[in-house]
Protein backbone atom coordinates (compact mmCIF):
# COMPACT_ATOMS: atom_id res chain seq x y z
CA UNK A 1 0.00 0.00 0.00
CA UNK A 2 2.41 2.54 -1.19
CA UNK A 3 -0.42 5.78 -0.40
CA UNK A 4 -0.60 4.45 2.99
CA UNK A 5 2.76 4.60 3.61
CA UNK A 6 3.06 8.36 1.71
CA UNK A 7 0.48 9.68 3.91
CA UNK A 8 1.73 8.20 7.24
CA UNK A 9 5.47 9.99 5.91
CA UNK A 10 3.49 13.38 5.18
CA UNK A 11 2.29 12.89 9.10
CA UNK A 12 5.16 12.15 10.61
CA UNK A 13 6.68 14.88 8.74
CA UNK A 14 4.30 17.38 10.01
CA UNK A 15 4.74 16.81 13.53
CA UNK A 16 8.97 16.24 13.33
CA UNK A 17 8.65 19.55 11.27
CA UNK A 18 6.45 21.51 13.45
CA UNK A 19 8.42 19.94 16.64
CA UNK A 20 11.81 20.72 14.95
CA UNK A 21 10.61 24.35 14.42
CA UNK A 22 9.55 25.16 18.08
CA UNK A 23 13.05 23.52 19.09
CA UNK A 24 15.05 25.81 16.68
CA UNK A 25 13.84 28.89 17.66
CA UNK A 26 15.10 28.10 21.11
CA UNK A 27 17.82 26.70 20.32
CA UNK A 28 18.73 29.93 16.92
CA UNK A 29 19.19 32.22 20.34
CA UNK A 30 19.69 30.69 23.30
CA UNK A 31 21.92 28.85 21.89
CA UNK A 32 21.87 25.57 23.89
CA UNK A 33 19.48 22.52 23.67
CA UNK A 34 16.71 23.38 25.68
CA UNK A 35 15.88 19.22 26.68
CA UNK A 36 12.92 19.96 28.74
CA UNK A 37 11.35 21.39 25.73
CA UNK A 38 10.33 17.82 25.89
CA UNK A 39 8.31 18.47 28.78
CA UNK A 40 6.49 21.19 27.04
CA UNK A 41 5.22 19.38 24.36
CA UNK A 42 4.05 16.65 26.78
CA UNK A 43 2.55 19.28 29.28
CA UNK A 44 0.11 19.99 26.15
CA UNK A 45 -0.86 16.83 25.16
CA UNK A 46 -1.67 16.34 29.43
CA UNK A 47 -3.30 19.81 30.03
CA UNK A 48 -5.77 18.80 26.89
CA UNK A 49 -6.44 15.48 27.83
CA UNK A 50 -7.14 16.64 31.49
CA UNK A 51 -9.10 19.69 31.06
CA UNK A 52 -11.36 18.67 27.59
CA UNK A 53 -11.80 14.54 29.02
CA UNK A 54 -11.60 15.04 32.37
CA UNK A 55 -12.97 18.35 33.54
CA UNK A 56 -15.18 18.25 30.63
CA UNK A 57 -14.45 21.77 29.51
CA UNK A 58 -15.77 22.76 26.16
CA UNK A 59 -13.27 21.83 23.22
CA UNK A 60 -12.32 25.24 22.03
CA UNK A 61 -11.68 26.33 25.78
CA UNK A 62 -9.61 23.54 26.56
CA UNK A 63 -7.14 24.18 23.37
CA UNK A 64 -6.53 27.44 24.51
CA UNK A 65 -5.90 26.35 27.84
CA UNK A 66 -3.69 23.54 26.91
CA UNK A 67 -1.51 26.14 24.97
CA UNK A 68 -1.70 29.37 27.26
CA UNK A 69 -0.44 27.08 30.21
CA UNK A 70 2.75 25.02 28.68
CA UNK A 71 3.85 28.55 27.10
CA UNK A 72 3.42 29.99 31.00
CA UNK A 73 5.36 27.41 32.13
CA UNK A 74 8.24 27.64 29.59
CA UNK A 75 8.61 31.25 30.13
CA UNK A 76 8.60 31.13 33.52
CA UNK A 77 11.53 28.23 33.50
CA UNK A 78 13.25 30.68 30.68
CA UNK A 79 13.13 33.75 33.25
CA UNK A 80 13.77 31.74 37.00
CA UNK A 81 16.37 29.57 36.00
CA UNK A 82 18.46 30.16 32.41
CA UNK A 83 18.15 33.72 32.33
CA UNK A 84 20.28 33.81 35.29
CA UNK A 85 22.41 31.40 34.56
CA UNK A 86 22.96 32.85 31.26
CA UNK A 87 24.39 35.86 33.53
CA UNK A 88 26.31 33.89 35.59
CA UNK A 89 28.69 32.02 32.66
CA UNK A 90 28.35 31.57 29.28
CA UNK A 91 29.22 28.24 28.44
CA UNK A 92 26.49 26.15 27.24
CA UNK A 93 26.95 23.17 28.58
CA UNK A 94 26.11 24.00 32.07
CA UNK A 95 22.58 25.28 30.23
CA UNK A 96 22.23 21.83 28.88
CA UNK A 97 22.34 20.60 32.31
CA UNK A 98 20.31 22.41 33.90
CA UNK A 99 17.88 21.51 31.23
CA UNK A 100 18.30 18.23 31.81
CA UNK A 101 17.47 18.28 35.64
CA UNK A 102 14.54 20.77 34.70
CA UNK A 103 13.33 18.18 32.53
CA UNK A 104 13.49 15.26 35.35
CA UNK A 105 11.77 17.62 37.54
CA UNK A 106 9.29 18.29 35.02
CA UNK A 107 8.61 14.93 33.66
CA UNK A 108 8.35 13.62 37.45
CA UNK A 109 5.61 16.08 38.27
CA UNK A 110 3.96 14.73 34.75
CA UNK A 111 3.85 11.33 36.10
CA UNK A 112 3.26 12.14 39.80
CA UNK A 113 0.14 13.89 38.99
CA UNK A 114 -1.38 12.24 36.51
CA UNK A 115 0.44 9.01 36.49
CA UNK A 116 2.49 6.91 34.27
CA UNK A 117 0.10 5.15 31.82
CA UNK A 118 -0.73 5.98 28.69
CA UNK A 119 -3.63 8.65 28.36
CA UNK A 120 -6.50 9.19 25.00
CA UNK A 121 -8.35 11.48 23.80
CA UNK A 122 -11.65 10.48 22.32
CA UNK A 123 -13.76 13.06 20.28
CA UNK A 124 -17.26 11.25 19.76
CA UNK A 125 -16.90 7.79 18.46
CA UNK A 126 -14.46 6.02 16.55
CA UNK A 127 -14.52 6.37 13.36
CA UNK A 128 -13.00 4.72 9.91
CA UNK A 129 -11.18 7.60 8.53
CA UNK A 130 -11.96 9.39 4.69
CA UNK A 131 -10.56 6.93 2.03
CA UNK A 132 -8.22 8.56 -0.46
CA UNK A 133 -7.16 6.36 -3.12
CA UNK A 134 -7.32 2.98 -1.31
CA UNK A 135 -5.82 4.89 1.95
CA UNK A 136 -7.02 6.27 4.76
CA UNK A 137 -7.02 9.01 6.81
CA UNK A 138 -8.92 10.39 10.15
CA UNK A 139 -10.03 13.67 9.99
CA UNK A 140 -7.04 14.46 13.20
CA UNK A 141 -4.50 13.48 11.13
CA UNK A 142 -5.58 15.75 8.39
CA UNK A 143 -5.91 19.07 10.93
CA UNK A 144 -2.50 17.70 11.82
CA UNK A 145 -1.26 18.23 8.24
CA UNK A 146 -3.12 21.06 7.54
CA UNK A 147 -1.78 22.70 11.22
CA UNK A 148 1.72 21.88 11.14
CA UNK A 149 1.45 23.44 7.43
CA UNK A 150 0.22 27.06 8.19
CA UNK A 151 2.15 27.28 11.68
CA UNK A 152 5.34 26.34 9.83
CA UNK A 153 4.70 28.55 7.20
CA UNK A 154 3.22 31.48 9.70
CA UNK A 155 6.46 30.93 11.92
CA UNK A 156 9.02 31.20 8.83
CA UNK A 157 7.13 34.12 7.27
CA UNK A 158 6.83 35.98 10.91
CA UNK A 159 10.87 35.41 11.15
CA UNK A 160 11.50 36.85 7.88
CA UNK A 161 9.49 39.62 7.75
CA UNK A 162 8.26 40.74 11.67
CA UNK A 163 9.87 43.11 13.61
CA UNK A 164 10.70 40.31 16.56
CA UNK A 165 11.40 37.81 13.85
CA UNK A 166 13.82 40.17 12.75
CA UNK A 167 15.61 40.81 16.05
CA UNK A 168 15.48 37.52 16.66
CA UNK A 169 17.84 36.33 13.85
CA UNK A 170 20.29 39.15 14.54
CA UNK A 171 20.11 37.87 17.77
CA UNK A 172 20.72 34.20 16.64
CA UNK A 173 23.58 35.73 14.01
CA UNK A 174 25.16 37.58 16.93
CA UNK A 175 24.21 38.51 20.05
CA UNK A 176 27.09 40.84 21.42
CA UNK A 177 26.23 43.03 18.32
CA UNK A 178 22.50 43.18 18.40
CA UNK A 179 22.57 44.29 21.70
CA UNK A 180 25.34 47.57 20.95
CA UNK A 181 22.39 48.08 18.31
CA UNK A 182 20.03 48.38 21.17
CA UNK A 183 18.34 44.82 21.10
CA UNK A 184 17.25 43.53 24.70
CA UNK A 185 18.44 40.31 23.81
CA UNK A 186 16.94 38.67 26.65
CA UNK A 187 14.51 40.56 25.66
CA UNK A 188 14.36 38.50 22.43
CA UNK A 189 15.17 35.09 23.76
CA UNK A 190 12.00 35.29 25.89
CA UNK A 191 9.93 36.05 22.78
CA UNK A 192 11.33 32.73 21.12
CA UNK A 193 10.67 30.82 24.36
CA UNK A 194 7.12 32.20 24.10
CA UNK A 195 6.64 31.24 20.50
CA UNK A 196 8.55 27.94 20.79
CA UNK A 197 6.21 26.89 23.87
CA UNK A 198 3.74 27.62 22.43
CA UNK A 199 4.15 25.46 19.12
CA UNK A 200 5.23 22.81 20.93
CA UNK A 201 2.30 22.53 22.93
CA UNK A 202 -0.18 22.48 19.89
CA UNK A 203 2.36 19.63 18.56
CA UNK A 204 1.35 17.75 21.97
CA UNK A 205 -1.77 18.32 22.07
CA UNK A 206 -1.67 17.17 17.86
CA UNK A 207 -0.12 14.16 19.61
CA UNK A 208 -2.43 13.43 21.92
CA UNK A 209 -5.91 14.01 20.03
CA UNK A 210 -3.98 11.58 17.15
CA UNK A 211 -2.57 8.76 19.08
CA UNK A 212 -2.21 8.76 23.20
CA UNK A 213 0.46 10.62 25.01
CA UNK A 214 3.53 9.41 27.81
CA UNK A 215 5.01 11.03 30.42
CA UNK A 216 8.28 9.76 27.65
CA UNK A 217 6.30 10.52 24.11
CA UNK A 218 8.10 14.44 24.54
CA UNK A 219 11.03 13.41 24.69
CA UNK A 220 10.72 11.24 21.98
CA UNK A 221 9.56 13.37 19.20
CA UNK A 222 11.81 16.01 20.42
CA UNK A 223 14.71 13.73 19.63
CA UNK A 224 13.37 13.08 16.03
CA UNK A 225 13.30 16.83 16.02
CA UNK A 226 16.97 17.32 17.26
CA UNK A 227 18.04 14.14 14.49
CA UNK A 228 16.48 16.47 11.58
CA UNK A 229 17.67 19.19 12.81
CA UNK A 230 21.55 18.20 13.08
CA UNK A 231 21.30 16.48 9.78
CA UNK A 232 19.78 19.38 8.20
CA UNK A 233 22.87 21.55 9.46
CA UNK A 234 22.70 23.29 12.73
CA UNK A 235 20.89 26.08 12.47
CA UNK A 236 18.54 26.30 9.37
CA UNK A 237 15.34 26.20 8.62
CA UNK A 238 14.99 25.11 5.24
CA UNK A 239 17.95 22.22 6.04
CA UNK A 240 15.65 21.25 9.38
CA UNK A 241 12.42 20.49 6.91
CA UNK A 242 14.77 19.15 4.55
CA UNK A 243 16.00 16.60 7.33
CA UNK A 244 12.77 16.43 8.62
CA UNK A 245 11.60 14.32 5.12
CA UNK A 246 14.44 12.20 5.12
CA UNK A 247 13.77 11.38 8.79
CA UNK A 248 10.11 10.17 8.45
CA UNK A 249 10.57 8.83 5.02
CA UNK A 250 13.46 6.42 6.66
CA UNK A 251 11.93 6.17 9.60
CA UNK A 252 8.12 4.56 7.77
CA UNK A 253 9.75 2.82 4.85
CA UNK A 254 12.03 0.83 8.06
CA UNK A 255 8.81 0.32 9.71
CA UNK A 256 7.01 -1.18 6.58
CA UNK A 257 9.48 -3.05 5.52
CA UNK A 258 11.29 -4.50 8.64
CA UNK A 259 9.59 -3.47 11.89
CA UNK A 260 7.80 -0.56 13.62
CA UNK A 261 9.58 -1.12 17.10
CA UNK A 262 12.93 0.20 15.24
CA UNK A 263 11.80 3.63 14.02
CA UNK A 264 13.98 4.83 17.13
CA UNK A 265 17.19 2.93 15.74
CA UNK A 266 16.36 3.98 12.67
CA UNK A 267 16.79 7.64 13.78
CA UNK A 268 19.92 7.09 15.16
CA UNK A 269 21.18 4.88 12.16
CA UNK A 270 20.54 7.99 9.79
CA UNK A 271 22.12 10.24 12.86
CA UNK A 272 25.46 8.05 12.28
CA UNK A 273 25.62 7.87 8.75
CA UNK A 274 25.34 11.80 8.87
CA UNK A 275 28.30 11.97 10.88
CA UNK A 276 30.41 9.55 9.29
CA UNK A 277 30.14 10.99 5.45
CA UNK A 278 28.44 14.37 6.23
CA UNK A 279 29.29 16.00 9.71
CA UNK A 280 28.20 19.43 9.18
CA UNK A 281 24.90 18.52 7.74
CA UNK A 282 23.27 18.80 4.16
CA UNK A 283 23.04 22.27 4.27
CA UNK A 284 24.76 25.99 5.71
CA UNK A 285 26.72 26.20 8.93
CA UNK A 286 29.73 24.21 10.50
CA UNK A 287 29.78 22.82 13.29
CA UNK A 288 32.31 24.34 15.40
CA UNK A 289 36.01 23.20 16.28
CA UNK A 290 35.27 19.73 14.04
CA UNK A 291 37.48 20.80 11.43
CA UNK A 292 40.62 21.88 13.39
CA UNK B 1 20.71 -4.32 59.64
CA UNK B 2 19.72 -5.91 56.16
CA UNK B 3 18.59 -2.50 54.90
CA UNK B 4 21.93 -0.67 56.16
CA UNK B 5 23.95 -3.31 54.04
CA UNK B 6 21.82 -3.12 51.29
CA UNK B 7 22.25 0.50 51.28
CA UNK B 8 25.88 0.25 51.34
CA UNK B 9 25.80 -2.01 48.47
CA UNK B 10 23.88 0.56 46.61
CA UNK B 11 26.17 2.81 47.31
CA UNK B 12 29.40 1.06 46.20
CA UNK B 13 27.80 0.39 42.87
CA UNK B 14 27.07 3.99 42.01
CA UNK B 15 30.34 4.97 43.42
CA UNK B 16 31.38 2.65 40.54
CA UNK B 17 29.75 4.10 38.11
CA UNK B 18 30.54 7.45 38.87
CA UNK B 19 33.82 7.38 39.05
CA UNK B 20 34.70 5.72 36.13
CA UNK B 21 32.29 8.57 34.50
CA UNK B 22 34.43 10.47 36.37
CA UNK B 23 37.21 9.64 33.87
CA UNK B 24 35.35 10.72 30.87
CA UNK B 25 33.41 13.75 32.36
CA UNK B 26 35.89 14.71 34.67
CA UNK B 27 39.39 14.41 33.18
CA UNK B 28 38.83 14.27 29.06
CA UNK B 29 35.69 16.68 29.64
CA UNK B 30 33.72 14.99 27.44
CA UNK B 31 30.11 14.51 29.10
CA UNK B 32 28.48 11.45 28.03
CA UNK B 33 25.37 10.36 28.98
CA UNK B 34 25.50 7.03 27.47
CA UNK B 35 27.00 5.91 30.30
CA UNK B 36 24.35 3.85 31.76
CA UNK B 37 23.95 1.85 28.37
CA UNK B 38 27.36 0.12 28.95
CA UNK B 39 26.42 -0.41 32.30
CA UNK B 40 23.20 -1.71 31.08
CA UNK B 41 25.55 -4.06 28.22
CA UNK B 42 27.45 -5.59 30.94
CA UNK B 43 24.28 -5.98 33.34
CA UNK B 44 23.08 -7.80 30.66
CA UNK B 45 26.28 -9.81 29.19
CA UNK B 46 26.59 -11.33 32.64
CA UNK B 47 22.88 -11.86 33.29
CA UNK B 48 21.97 -13.80 29.86
CA UNK B 49 25.63 -15.91 29.64
CA UNK B 50 25.41 -17.45 33.52
CA UNK B 51 21.23 -17.46 32.88
CA UNK B 52 21.53 -19.63 29.35
CA UNK B 53 24.59 -20.82 29.86
CA UNK B 54 25.39 -21.26 33.33
CA UNK B 55 28.88 -19.44 33.32
CA UNK B 56 30.52 -18.48 36.29
CA UNK B 57 31.24 -14.97 37.44
CA UNK B 58 35.05 -15.20 36.70
CA UNK B 59 34.36 -15.73 33.16
CA UNK B 60 31.23 -13.67 32.68
CA UNK B 61 32.93 -10.32 34.61
CA UNK B 62 36.05 -10.26 31.39
CA UNK B 63 33.25 -11.33 28.72
CA UNK B 64 31.39 -8.13 29.86
CA UNK B 65 34.01 -5.58 30.24
CA UNK B 66 35.31 -6.92 27.06
CA UNK B 67 32.21 -6.64 25.51
CA UNK B 68 31.17 -3.24 26.63
CA UNK B 69 34.78 -2.34 25.78
CA UNK B 70 34.07 -3.26 21.86
CA UNK B 71 30.76 -1.25 22.10
CA UNK B 72 32.51 1.71 23.19
CA UNK B 73 35.20 1.54 20.82
CA UNK B 74 32.42 1.23 17.93
CA UNK B 75 30.90 4.09 19.51
CA UNK B 76 33.62 6.68 20.39
CA UNK B 77 35.40 6.80 17.14
CA UNK B 78 31.97 7.59 15.31
CA UNK B 79 30.74 9.76 18.30
CA UNK B 80 34.25 11.51 18.97
CA UNK B 81 34.02 13.40 15.32
CA UNK B 82 31.61 15.66 17.27
CA UNK B 83 32.21 17.78 20.04
CA UNK B 84 30.66 19.60 23.28
CA UNK B 85 27.21 20.40 22.90
CA UNK B 86 26.99 17.68 19.94
CA UNK B 87 28.72 15.33 21.81
CA UNK B 88 26.10 15.49 24.53
CA UNK B 89 23.55 15.14 22.11
CA UNK B 90 24.86 12.16 19.99
CA UNK B 91 25.69 10.10 23.32
CA UNK B 92 21.96 11.09 23.78
CA UNK B 93 21.52 9.08 20.74
CA UNK B 94 23.20 6.13 21.82
CA UNK B 95 21.72 5.87 25.03
CA UNK B 96 18.70 5.79 23.09
CA UNK B 97 19.85 2.76 20.93
CA UNK B 98 20.79 1.06 23.49
CA UNK B 99 17.68 1.31 25.37
CA UNK B 100 16.01 0.71 22.08
CA UNK B 101 17.73 -2.59 21.51
CA UNK B 102 17.09 -4.13 25.31
CA UNK B 103 13.84 -3.57 24.66
CA UNK B 104 12.95 -4.83 21.03
CA UNK B 105 15.69 -7.30 20.53
CA UNK B 106 13.47 -10.23 22.56
CA UNK B 107 14.47 -12.78 20.94
CA UNK B 108 17.84 -12.42 23.26
CA UNK B 109 17.16 -10.08 26.00
CA UNK B 110 13.36 -11.24 26.33
CA UNK B 111 12.15 -7.42 25.91
CA UNK B 112 10.10 -5.55 28.30
CA UNK B 113 9.81 -9.02 30.55
CA UNK B 114 13.33 -8.71 31.55
CA UNK B 115 15.55 -11.35 33.04
CA UNK B 116 14.81 -13.13 36.17
CA UNK B 117 16.78 -15.81 38.71
CA UNK B 118 20.47 -14.51 37.79
CA UNK B 119 22.17 -16.88 40.21
CA UNK B 120 24.38 -15.24 42.78
CA UNK B 121 28.18 -14.80 42.51
CA UNK B 122 29.90 -17.98 42.94
CA UNK B 123 33.96 -17.67 43.28
CA UNK B 124 36.00 -20.87 43.30
CA UNK B 125 33.01 -22.62 45.20
CA UNK B 126 32.66 -19.74 47.64
CA UNK B 127 29.06 -18.44 47.38
CA UNK B 128 28.70 -14.62 47.79
CA UNK B 129 24.99 -15.03 48.40
CA UNK B 130 24.34 -13.15 51.70
CA UNK B 131 24.51 -9.50 51.59
CA UNK B 132 28.12 -8.95 54.26
CA UNK B 133 29.68 -11.01 51.77
CA UNK B 134 28.27 -9.56 48.88
CA UNK B 135 29.26 -5.84 50.04
CA UNK B 136 32.78 -7.08 50.88
CA UNK B 137 33.36 -8.25 47.12
CA UNK B 138 31.74 -5.23 45.85
CA UNK B 139 33.79 -3.18 48.12
CA UNK B 140 37.06 -4.89 46.58
CA UNK B 141 35.40 -3.95 43.40
CA UNK B 142 35.27 -0.34 44.45
CA UNK B 143 38.89 -0.21 45.78
CA UNK B 144 40.64 -1.73 42.51
CA UNK B 145 38.59 0.71 40.28
CA UNK B 146 39.63 3.59 42.63
CA UNK B 147 43.00 2.53 42.76
CA UNK B 148 43.33 2.66 38.84
CA UNK B 149 41.36 5.64 38.12
CA UNK B 150 43.75 7.61 41.03
CA UNK B 151 46.72 6.22 38.94
CA UNK B 152 45.33 6.40 35.64
CA UNK B 153 44.40 10.46 36.34
CA UNK B 154 48.10 10.82 37.45
CA UNK B 155 49.91 9.55 34.84
CA UNK B 156 51.27 11.39 31.77
CA UNK B 157 48.14 9.44 29.74
CA UNK B 158 45.85 11.44 32.83
CA UNK B 159 47.59 14.76 32.19
CA UNK B 160 47.23 14.50 28.29
CA UNK B 161 43.27 14.29 29.27
CA UNK B 162 43.66 17.14 31.40
CA UNK B 163 45.50 18.89 28.66
CA UNK B 164 43.11 18.03 25.98
CA UNK B 165 39.79 19.13 27.81
CA UNK B 166 41.54 22.55 28.74
CA UNK B 167 42.26 23.11 25.52
CA UNK B 168 42.06 21.00 22.58
CA UNK B 169 44.24 22.29 19.82
CA UNK B 170 47.31 23.18 22.26
CA UNK B 171 47.40 19.70 23.36
CA UNK B 172 46.97 18.74 19.73
CA UNK B 173 50.22 20.93 18.75
CA UNK B 174 52.59 19.43 21.37
CA UNK B 175 52.39 16.23 18.98
CA UNK B 176 49.57 14.42 21.58
CA UNK B 177 47.32 12.36 19.53
CA UNK B 178 44.30 13.61 21.18
CA UNK B 179 41.39 11.54 18.97
CA UNK B 180 43.07 8.37 20.11
CA UNK B 181 43.50 9.46 23.80
CA UNK B 182 39.57 10.23 23.79
CA UNK B 183 38.76 7.24 22.41
CA UNK B 184 40.96 5.21 25.25
CA UNK B 185 39.06 7.43 28.11
CA UNK B 186 35.75 6.46 27.30
CA UNK B 187 36.31 2.96 26.32
CA UNK B 188 38.13 2.65 29.98
CA UNK B 189 35.29 4.14 31.59
CA UNK B 190 32.74 1.91 29.73
CA UNK B 191 34.22 -1.28 31.16
CA UNK B 192 34.35 0.01 34.82
CA UNK B 193 30.64 0.90 34.54
CA UNK B 194 30.37 -2.72 32.99
CA UNK B 195 31.96 -4.12 35.99
CA UNK B 196 29.00 -2.52 38.18
CA UNK B 197 26.81 -3.38 35.81
CA UNK B 198 27.76 -7.07 36.60
CA UNK B 199 27.15 -6.66 40.26
CA UNK B 200 23.95 -5.53 39.69
CA UNK B 201 22.38 -8.09 37.76
CA UNK B 202 23.81 -10.60 40.44
CA UNK B 203 22.79 -8.44 43.35
CA UNK B 204 19.20 -7.89 42.05
CA UNK B 205 18.73 -11.24 40.07
CA UNK B 206 16.09 -9.65 37.90
CA UNK B 207 17.05 -7.53 34.66
CA UNK B 208 14.83 -5.58 32.69
CA UNK B 209 15.71 -2.86 30.49
CA UNK B 210 13.77 0.47 32.39
CA UNK B 211 16.47 0.14 35.12
CA UNK B 212 18.74 1.60 32.34
CA UNK B 213 16.78 5.10 31.16
CA UNK B 214 17.98 8.07 30.24
CA UNK B 215 16.95 9.42 33.71
CA UNK B 216 19.31 7.05 35.68
CA UNK B 217 22.38 8.40 32.89
CA UNK B 218 21.62 12.02 34.20
CA UNK B 219 21.75 10.44 37.59
CA UNK B 220 24.96 9.61 37.34
CA UNK B 221 26.25 12.72 35.45
CA UNK B 222 24.76 14.52 38.69
CA UNK B 223 26.68 12.53 41.09
CA UNK B 224 29.74 13.55 38.53
CA UNK B 225 28.70 17.19 39.02
CA UNK B 226 27.61 17.47 42.36
CA UNK B 227 30.91 15.95 43.39
CA UNK B 228 33.20 18.71 41.51
CA UNK B 229 34.22 16.55 38.06
CA UNK B 230 37.53 15.97 39.02
CA UNK B 231 37.88 14.50 42.70
CA UNK B 232 37.35 10.75 43.26
CA UNK B 233 36.68 11.13 47.12
CA UNK B 234 34.21 14.01 46.45
CA UNK B 235 32.80 12.06 44.00
CA UNK B 236 32.01 8.59 46.24
CA UNK B 237 30.42 10.88 49.13
CA UNK B 238 28.23 12.81 46.05
CA UNK B 239 26.85 9.27 45.57
CA UNK B 240 26.67 8.12 48.79
CA UNK B 241 24.60 11.30 49.70
CA UNK B 242 22.47 11.31 47.13
CA UNK B 243 21.45 7.46 47.49
CA UNK B 244 20.87 8.38 50.92
CA UNK B 245 19.03 11.50 50.51
CA UNK B 246 15.71 9.87 49.28
CA UNK B 247 15.81 7.17 52.35
CA UNK B 248 14.95 9.78 54.38
CA UNK B 249 11.78 10.13 52.20
CA UNK B 250 10.62 6.77 53.43
CA UNK B 251 11.33 7.81 57.67
CA UNK B 252 8.62 10.52 56.83
CA UNK B 253 6.23 8.18 55.51
CA UNK B 254 5.80 8.63 52.12
CA UNK B 255 3.94 6.12 49.93
CA UNK B 256 6.34 3.98 47.75
CA UNK B 257 4.41 5.31 44.16
CA UNK B 258 5.29 8.65 45.21
CA UNK B 259 8.23 8.07 46.58
CA UNK B 260 10.17 6.96 43.29
CA UNK B 261 9.22 10.03 41.51
CA UNK B 262 9.93 12.13 44.46
CA UNK B 263 12.98 10.60 44.37
CA UNK B 264 13.88 12.19 40.58
CA UNK B 265 12.61 15.33 41.42
CA UNK B 266 15.24 15.57 44.04
CA UNK B 267 17.84 14.87 41.96
CA UNK B 268 17.09 17.21 39.61
CA UNK B 269 16.28 20.47 42.23
CA UNK B 270 19.71 18.96 43.74
CA UNK B 271 21.38 19.20 40.44
CA UNK B 272 20.20 22.68 39.61
CA UNK B 273 21.35 24.11 42.87
CA UNK B 274 24.58 22.75 42.21
CA UNK B 275 25.06 24.66 38.57
CA UNK B 276 23.86 27.65 40.13
CA UNK B 277 25.89 27.38 43.12
CA UNK B 278 29.03 26.28 41.55
CA UNK B 279 28.86 27.72 37.97
CA UNK B 280 31.64 30.72 38.49
CA UNK B 281 34.09 27.80 40.08
CA UNK B 282 33.76 25.63 37.01
CA UNK B 283 34.09 28.13 34.54
CA UNK B 284 37.96 27.90 35.26
CA UNK B 285 38.64 24.49 35.29
CA UNK B 286 42.54 24.42 35.52
CA UNK B 287 42.33 25.50 39.28
CA UNK B 288 41.23 22.24 40.26
CA UNK B 289 44.24 20.98 38.66
CA UNK B 290 46.96 23.41 40.29
CA UNK B 291 44.96 23.16 43.67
Amino acid sequence: MPIQIILNIALQFSIISLVGISFLLIFNTGKYYAIHHSAIIALGGYFACLFYSHLGFSLPLSIIISIFLPTLIGLFIEILIFRNLRKRNNETFFLIIASLGVYIIMQNIISLFLGDDSKTIRIGEVQVGNEILGAYISNVQIIIIAASIILCGTTLLFLKFSKIGKYMRAVSSNEELSNIFGINSDHVILWSFGIGSALASIAGMLIAFDTDITPSTGFKILFYGVVAMIIGGVGSFKGLIGGALLLATAQHLSAYYIDSKWMDATAYIILILFLIWKPLGFSGKRLEKVEI
Amino acid sequence: MEYILHLLIFISIYVLLSQSLCLTAGYSGLISLAHIGFYGVGAYTAAILSVNYGMPFLVTLPLSMLLSGLVAVAVSVISLRTVDDYFIIITLGIQVAIFSVMNNWQGVTRGPLGIPGIPSIKILGFPFDTKISFLLLSLFFVSIVWFLLNNITRSPFGRVLIALSEDEIFAKSLGKDVYKAKIISFTISAMFASIAGVLYAHYISYIDPTSFTINESIFILSIVIIGGMRNLLKIALAAAFLVLLPEALRFIGMPNSIAANMRQIIYGIVLIMVIFKNSENFKSRSSYYTS
